[in-house]
Formats: structure tokens, sequence, C-alpha cells
């Protein structure tokens, strides 16, 4: 190859179609080495909003975000909730390896603050990682020119910034450089993604996200109200519970 | 340094290197009295007391040694010693003027016609004599007050004013190396109507920049009852500043305050309770097993499965056929696990907990009461 043109091709501003972009800064590994490897940089991006399409509450979109959560806060690095849709249950995500002490959430009432508060979260250099739910608070959902200064807001800030929507916004457009959708798929989660700095991806990847049991094989007896075990007081450990 | 009635004595001997020379020094002072529009006259001599009745006859006279101190002192009209009007009558009846008058006259016939004191101030101007001085003492609480050159009807532009007592406060903790965790705004209405804003700060905080952010952002969400005539502002209490220069240039550091920083903002902006954190609770009953404030040593999590998130309260859900429905049928993957808890503060729950999955490939926590009336509910989300 002509060597001016190796040259040009080092700039960090110019990739090749067929090759991820250089990161701008250091990526934080999500755990899935699936997904790592699909990641420009090899990790979730920081100092750049990721945009994860939620298909439905409860598929187990968080849990594709705790063992990167976990490991920040693991080395005291702290990550803020904006808006979170309910309220959190200590003992789940302390179980999930996250260190409370590093964990903060912040409810806003108005949509005004709400954007406010996750800007001025994503801002803030001691945050490593932001999540924000914010589409809830607009009847619209979040306004276009809000994601802009969202994605702004995380290039200031440098930590790692989660966007966490209702899936029907996959169509809208976005300046999020990482734009991921979830689906349910028989108890792991399957990740479409939609946007990255790099290739188109060619295929969605299926990810065994950490679920609080084994599936049901099939249903063992009818649930009627008396057919119930009787329970006395014991507890059963569910099978996938460790 | 200390205040007489109306003059302010500094001890400059030891600060000149620091301050450049007496010249830079002398600058600066003009240049912070001129600031803060405070006519004054400067003058330097060699002993306070000299200094002090130099200054009263005139401004600029620099004397920066004793010989040239006493020679100053000659040309001071006895009017600047501001003597007692007894004492000031008979100097003038003996036709003297100035001091250098009064220093002619033999030392002991002075003392007994003039009074041992007169005789032992002079002493001391003279460097004769030491002339201890008591240290001004900041005050031990800072309140200031700034009455606003006209009524203000909108919250944040008091932020301008505020300023000002930013300013003054940074400057009293300078003074005594403090910081402050809490601050009192008072914004006077007038007719005794007062609206507080208190400032509250997750660490402690002394730099005028910083709380100013803060401030603004507690203005910005204040609503003003009525138009502000007047502006106060209150340290109730002060702590030592940490000696934290060195960590301000590691990383850790510098995120810390920052992140202390935005939470103090969003506090003041959304309100305290809006910014929580999470910490367990000894609690079987899972709406307990969560707190927003780490109050206690937190709890050992539970082994068992428990849900992200937590509904508050409990989402009945529709029964059919014996079975839960939530956009149909849900499907049970574990359970149940009992929970029976709470009959000790009324809060009294006997549940039966299961893992469900709905249609759409939800993981939700749902519990049977099984008592009457009984029922289903949904509980939690394994988001």
């Amino acid at each position: 190859m002509n060597p001016s043109l190796v040259q040009l091709l080092q700039r960090s501003d110019i990739r090749r179609g067929d090759a991820f972009a250089v990161a701008p800064a250091p990526t934080l590994g999500s755990g899935f080495p699936l997904l790592d490897a699909e990641l420009p940089g090899g990790g979730w991006p920081r100092g750049a909003l990721t945009e994860l399409l939620v298909e439905h509450e409860g598929i187990g979109e968080l849990g594709l975000l705790l063992p990167a959560l976990a490991t920040l806060t693991a080395a005291g690095r702290v990550v803020v909730l904006v808006a979170p849709p309910h309220a959190a249950h200590a003992p789940a995500w302390a179980a999930a390896g996250v260190r409370l002490d590093c964990l903060r959430l912040v409810f806003p009432r108005r949509p005004r603050d709400a954007l406010w508060a996750g800007v001025e979260a994503l801002r803030c250099g001691g945050v490593a990682a932001t999540l924000l739910w914010l589409d809830a608070m607009f009847r619209d959902g979040l306004p276009a020119n809000s994601l802009r200064r969202l994605q702004v807001a995380a290039g200031e800030g440098g930590g790692a910034a989660y966007l966490l929507r209702p899936a029907r916004f996959a169509a809208q457009a976005s300046p999020a450089p990482l734009r991921l959708q979830l689906q349910a798929a028989e108890g792991r989660l399957r990740v479409q993604l939609l946007k990255r700095r790099g290739p188109p991806a060619r295929h969605d990847l299926l990810l065994d996200i950490r679920r609080p049991a084994a599936l049901p094989q099939a249903f063992p007896h009818a649930l009627a109200g008396a057919a119930l075990p009787a329970a006395s007081g014991t507890r059963r450990r569910s099978r996938a519970a460790a | 340094m200390n205040l007489a009635p109306d003059a302010l004595r500094l001890d400059i001997g030891a600060s000149l290197r620091l301050f450049g020379g007496l010249p830079a020094l002398l600058q600066q002072v003009r240049d912070d009295l001129a600031a803060m529009a405070l006519p004054a006259h400067v003058a330097v001599a060699a002993t306070p007391l000299a200094a002090l009745w130099l200054a009263r006859a005139g401004d600029g006279t620099v004397c920066p040694d004793l010989a040239a101190t006493r020679a100053a002192l000659a040309g001071v009209p006895l009017a600047a010693l501001r003597l007692a009007p007894p004492l000031a009558r008979r100097i003038e009846g003996f036709g003297l003027r100035r001091l250098g008058d009064v220093l002619a006259l033999p030392r002991a016939s002075l003392g007994a016609r003039l009074g041992k004191p007169f005789v032992i101030d002079l002493a001391r101007a003279l460097g004769e004599l030491p002339d201890p001085q008591t240290c001004f003492a900041f005050p031990e609480r800072f309140e200031q007050a700034l009455e606003l050159p006209a009524p203000v009807e909108a919250a944040p532009v008091l932020l301008f004013a505020a300023r000002r007592l930013v300013a003054a406060l940074a400057g009293w903790l300078a003074a005594r190396n403090g910081a402050v965790r809490a601050l009192d705004c008072l914004i006077e209405h007038g007719h005794g109507h007062v609206t507080a804003l208190p400032l509250a700060f997750s660490a402690p905080v002394h730099d005028a920049a910083r709380i100013e952010r803060v401030l603004k952002e507690s203005l910005d969400a204040l609503h003003l009852p009525a138009p502000a005539l007047a502006l106060r502002l209150c340290a109730p209490e002060t702590v030592a500043r940490e000696a934290g220069s060195l960590v301000l240039f590691d990383g850790a550091g510098q995120r810390q305050e920052a992140l202390a920083e935005l939470m103090d903002r969003l506090a003041a902006r959304l309100g305290a309770p809006a910014v929580q954190g999470l910490a367990c609770h000894a609690d079987h009953r899972p709406e307990h097993a969560s707190r927003a404030h780490p109050a206690a040593p937190a709890a050992a999590p539970p082994t068992l499965p428990r849900p992200l998130w937590l509904l508050d309260p409990p989402e009945a859900l529709r029964e059919s056929r014996g079975r839960p429905q939530r956009a149909g049928p849900l499907r049970l993957a574990a359970g149940p696990e009992r929970i029976e808890s709470g009959w000790w503060d009324g809060a009294d729950a006997r549940r039966d907990y299961f893992i469900a999955i709905d249609g759409a490939g939800r993981w939700l926590w749902i519990f049977r009461d099984p008592r009457p009336p009984g029922g289903w509910f949904l509980h939690g989300v394994f988001a």
C-alpha cells in the first residue's frame, strides 16, 4: 500500500469500512465475551452514549450491565441511576456484585429536571457510569435535541453512559454511536446491534444473562389455590439461585 | 493584626518577603481598601502606636526603622494622639503643638505634670518600652446581611447579590482555615417574613465558586412568596479544613470532589429526598430490606433470588383458574418461598413468593397472600 495512504489510515478520525473505529477512550469490559467481540474497542464505550432499546422491562436488560457495574463499583467508582423506573431493591443489587455504597439514585419529578440531572451526572468526571431512564418523563419520549445534549455531556464526563429506552424508539435517528436492541429469548437475551462504529453486525447475539431461576420445562401441575404446596414456613432454595 | 476604633493595625514585619517587599505590600493593602471602597490613610512605623499616630496625622508616611520613626513622630500634631480633653488642654496650655515639642522637654518632669500613662505611651511609640498587642480574633460565627438596592422578585436574580456574601464567607473561612458543611441563606421580605434556604454539602466546602454553584441550583428551584428586600448568609458551624491538597493532585481525590459537588447540586435543585443511596437493611419483608440512606452497617445480602426493582405498592394481579395473569397467564419458574414476618410492628406479612415469566419474557417476582381475601400480587421485576 502507498505509505502516505497507510499514514492517512492511522488517523483516529478515519476508519476503513471493514474495521472498527479506534475507540477514543479505553472501553469497559461487558463481562460477556460474545458481546465484547462485537463492540468497537472490545467493550462498552466510555465518553459516549450507549442506547439500550428494551423490548420489555424485566427481560434481563440490567443483567446485561451488571457485570460492568460490579467491576466499576468494586474499584470504588460511582454509578448513578437517573430516574429509575422503580425502587431499587438493595439485597438484589448487592447479590449481583454491585457495591451499594458506590450507587447513587436520583429521582427527579419534572421532565426538565430529569434531563438536567442526566446531563449533570454524565458531565461529572466523578461518575464512572450513568444509567438513564428518561423517556417515561416525557409524553412523546425524549426529544431528539435532548439526545444530542446527552451525547455531548457523555463526551465531557468520559464515563460509560447507558440510556435505557423502550424498543419503539429503535427506528428514531439517534446521535448515540452504539445502539443495541434487547429482546427476551427463552431465558436468554437477544442483542441486536442496531448501530456501532464499525461494519454492520451480521447476526444477533444470544447472551446468557444471570436469571433468578432455571426455566420451567413444563408446568408441574395446575396451580389451583388449594393445590399449592402447603408451605410450613420452610424456604425452598431455587436451583439457579446460587 | 488588630483593630483600633477606626484603624486597622497590621504587623507586617514577618510578611514583607511573602508579599514581595514593602512597596508591593502597601500597594496590595491600598488595592484591597479601594476594592471595599474604604477611604484610608496608610502609615508604616517601627512601633504600633507610632504607626497609628502617623496615619492619623496624614497619609503615606513610611518609616522603615526606629530612627526614622522617631524623626517622623516629632512632626506629628498632638491632636493626632487623641488625648483625653483635660490632658489635651493642659498640654496646649504649655504652648506645645507638636509631638516634637513634648519630646524636647525633660521626660522626668513630663511624668510629674502630665501623668504616668502619657509618658508610658510616649515610650512605647518611641520603642523604648515594649508594646504587646492582642491579636484580632475573627468572629466565631459567620453572619452577614446585605440590603438589596431594589426589591427582587425572581429568586435566581439573587445570585448576584449573594456572590458578595459568599466572597465574604470564603474570606472568613480562609482566615480560620475552616470549611462548612451547611449554610443558611435567609431571604428577608420585610415585616419579619423570611424565606429560609438551607444549603447542605456532602463534604466540607470552602471554595467560593463551589458554594456559589450549589447556591445557584437552590435559587433556581426556589419560588419567592414575596419580593426579597435583603439577603443574609449564616454559617452555623465550621469544621477544620482537611489537609487535602495532596489528594487533589491524584485522580481519585478529584473524582471524589467532583462527585460531592454533583450530589450537592442535585440535592439543591431537586430536593434532598430526590438524591438517594442504597443500603441493605435486616428485615425479612422485602419492602423493608432496602434503605435509601445507609444508617446501620449493611446486612449480608440473602442468597435467595431477589429482583433488582421492587414495586411500591405491589400491583394486584388478576387470577384466572387459579393462575395469576398479567397480559396472559404467568408461568411459574421457581417457588414458593414463604416470607412471614413483621408481626411485631403491625405490618404483618405472610406471603408465598414465586418467580414468574410472562408471555413476553419478563421475569417477575410475584406473591400470593394465603390469608383471605388473598390474591396474587406483582412485587418485583428481575430486570
